[in-house]
């Protein structure tokens, strides 16, 4: 496994530039950086991450739970109160507005933890491999996670 | 790379270390001044319960609760604090969505703040529901009574809306700090180390970790801003929905959102100013970011000076006699003089910002903030109070004083949010420090 360590950003991308320019497989790379390095990303791996997809899932699915659940209840007991219709849409598009929301995020944090298989149980005390401010690529003899 | 560019490199590197040290330096074993806030603090929190616990053991009629006023301080504590927690929610995830860079310097405290006032906010409907104990019936649960909550209600609502706010508000804080906890982990030792370990969840800044980390960030920010919108405009339908003269109106929606964002933002001044000072983080926390937020103050002022004029207008030309007697009641009846101290504070005063000596003057923007903050306390209480006071029946009308055991629990309530906001100074990091290298190495 090669290692390289940088004390700055700028060195950093020029190497990561140099070796996909030389055509190492862009999977055997990972990278350990002190914040999100966009160049990285781009030069890697620039697919849409999967957090999008769960966000938009549990989105929907907030929306739905929202209206059902009112729906539901009002038809449960039917009980008129205020005058107003057994199923008042407005009224529900709030409840179902912040269930968007909330579920959205809640499968967007899920999505994270998937897709990164955080948290690492394994390791999590030791001082191995600590997050720091130094900028490291990884070029491994396997495919990185 | 040349010469020139080696030095700056080498700086760069520095100011990262720097921000690391400063930032968890303030993390370290506190000083005098530390625990006699606290203690000043946890008092006034004590205080504060001891008097809830009387209420609950004497009954309501401790508070000056009363007929028709059946709503005072503990609705216009709910809603201050609420309006408060608001621009945590407007810095952290807005100004993110805008790429405001001078946000990544407070933004941390102001997601601290959001958390801790919905908390205390979360704590005025338990406190006003007398028989607190059965607050559970709020939620939406299957019961032995076959009854379900009524969703048509504003109330029913609330109880979405800040819910939600608050889980996601939380959730919006912790992930923003994971990579901070990591950071954390490296310099503390013992009890504390294995603390910060298992918050970060084994956070290593892995490229897969970063890449999933921006976009559930960016979709965190994007949730919480339509969110921030919603939850006081949902508040403010707990008036509005009713027919109230003075709360019936289409717009206290936007009024709502714009004073919650403006009081908002002179607490972040309230709160970081001392900080900043205490903490020593001067270097990362300028006066041009508390210019920018002077900015922001001034804006939202000019928004609510500007709803007061409307929403008189509004009501002098709605040809409802109710409605503009609510109005001039207010300007003249028995709370005019709360009344015009909420206009100085919150539609005059703050116009000075327009001066720029002034808007980098900390001493000026802290008192202002002060102000600030008591003029909106005060806007919340004059809506509700004038509003209950007086409605269409001379003979239902009546006045009310709120009483001692009010001013406690209110007293109690800064009491529980800034002891909350001192041990989030001393155990977690106050800046967030990743985002400040990113920043300063754009």
């Amino acid at each position: 496994m090669e290692r390289y360590e940088f004390d700055d950003k700028h060195g950093f991308v020029e190497k990561l530039e140099k070796l996909v320019d030389s055509g190492v497989q862009k999977q055997r790379i990972n990278t350990y950086t002190p914040y999100l390095v966009h160049e990285a990303e781009e030069l890697l791996d620039a697919s849409q991450s999967g957090v999008r997809a769960f966000t938009g899932a549990g989105a929907v699915t907030g929306l739905a739970t929202g209206f059902a659940f009112t729906i539901y209840t009002v038809l449960s007991w039917p009980l008129i109160t205020g005058g107003k219709p057994l199923i008042s849409l407005p009224a529900f598009l709030v409840i179902g507005y912040e269930l968007t929301i909330l579920f959205g995020c809640l499968t967007a944090l899920v999505g994270f933890f998937a897709l990164t298989r955080m948290p690492v149980i394994v390791n999590m005390f030791s001082a191995k491999e600590e997050f720091s401010q130094k900028f490291i690529i990884e070029v491994g003899d396997e495919v990185r996670r | 790379m040349d010469r020139v560019d080696d030095v700056v490199e080498h700086k760069k590197n520095d100011y990262h270390q720097a921000v690391e040290h400063d930032v968890l330096s303030a993390m370290k074993k506190p000083g005098i001044v530390y625990y006699v806030a606290l203690l000043i603090t946890g008092s006034c929190f004590a205080l504060g319960m001891g008097l809830w616990l009387y209420q609950i053991l004497v009954g309501m009629g401790v508070s000056g609760l009363n007929n028709p006023v059946g709503w005072g301080v503990y609705i216009t504590n709910f809603v201050f604090w609420v309006g408060i927690a608001h621009s945590g929610t407007l810095i952290s995830a807005v100004l993110y969505l805008f790429r405001a860079r001078f946000r990544s310097s407070i933004n941390r405290a102001a997601e601290a703040m959001t958390v801790f006032a919905v908390m205390t906010a979360g704590l005025f409907p338990l406190i006003h529901l007398g028989r607190s104990w059965f607050f559970f019936w709020l939620f939406p649960y299957p019961n032995e009574r076959l009854l379900w909550v009524n969703f048509r209600s504003p109330l029913m609502w609330d109880v979405f809306a800040v819910g939600t706010y608050f889980t996601v508000s939380s959730v919006f804080f912790y992930v923003g700090m994971i990579p901070d906890f990591a950071i954390a982990k490296r310099f503390h030792n013992g009890a504390r180390k294995w603390v910060y370990s298992f918050l970060s969840l084994g956070w290593k800044g892995t490229f897969q970790q970063w890449k999933h980390y921006g976009k559930l960030y960016m979709f965190l920010a994007a949730f919480a801003t339509p969110l921030v919108v919603s939850v006081h405009s949902v508040v403010s339908w707990d008036f509005a929905m009713s027919i109230l003269p003075g709360w019936h109106t289409t717009i206290f929606a936007p009024y709502f959102v714009a004073g919650a964002i403006f009081s908002g933002t002179a607490m972040v001044i309230t709160l970081v100013v001392p900080m900043r000072k205490i903490f020593g983080l001067e270097r990362h926390i300028t006066i041009d970011h508390f210019e920018s937020l002077a900015k922001i103050i001034l804006v939202t002022s000019i928004i609510v000076g500007y709803s007061y004029l409307v929403e008189f207008c509004l009501a002098m030309y709605s040809g409802n006699v109710f409605e503009a007697d609510a109005f001039i009641n207010r300007a003249v009846g028995p709370y005019r003089l709360w009344y015009w101290m909420m206009v100085s504070c919150n539609a005059i005063i703050p116009l000075t910002l327009f001066v720029r000596k002034w808007r980098r003057s900390l001493a000026f923007l802290y008192v202002l903030s002060i102000f600030v903050n008591i003029g909106m306390w005060l806007e919340r209480f004059v809506i509700i109070v004038t509003s209950l006071s007086k409605d269409f029946d001379p003979y239902s009308w009546g006045l009310y004083k709120p009483s001692l055991v009010e001013a406690g629990i209110t007293l109690g309530s800064f009491g529980f949010f800034l002891t909350l906001f001192l041990l989030f100074a001393k155990f977690l990091p106050v800046v967030a420090i990743s985002e400040l290298k990113e920043v300063a190495d754009e």
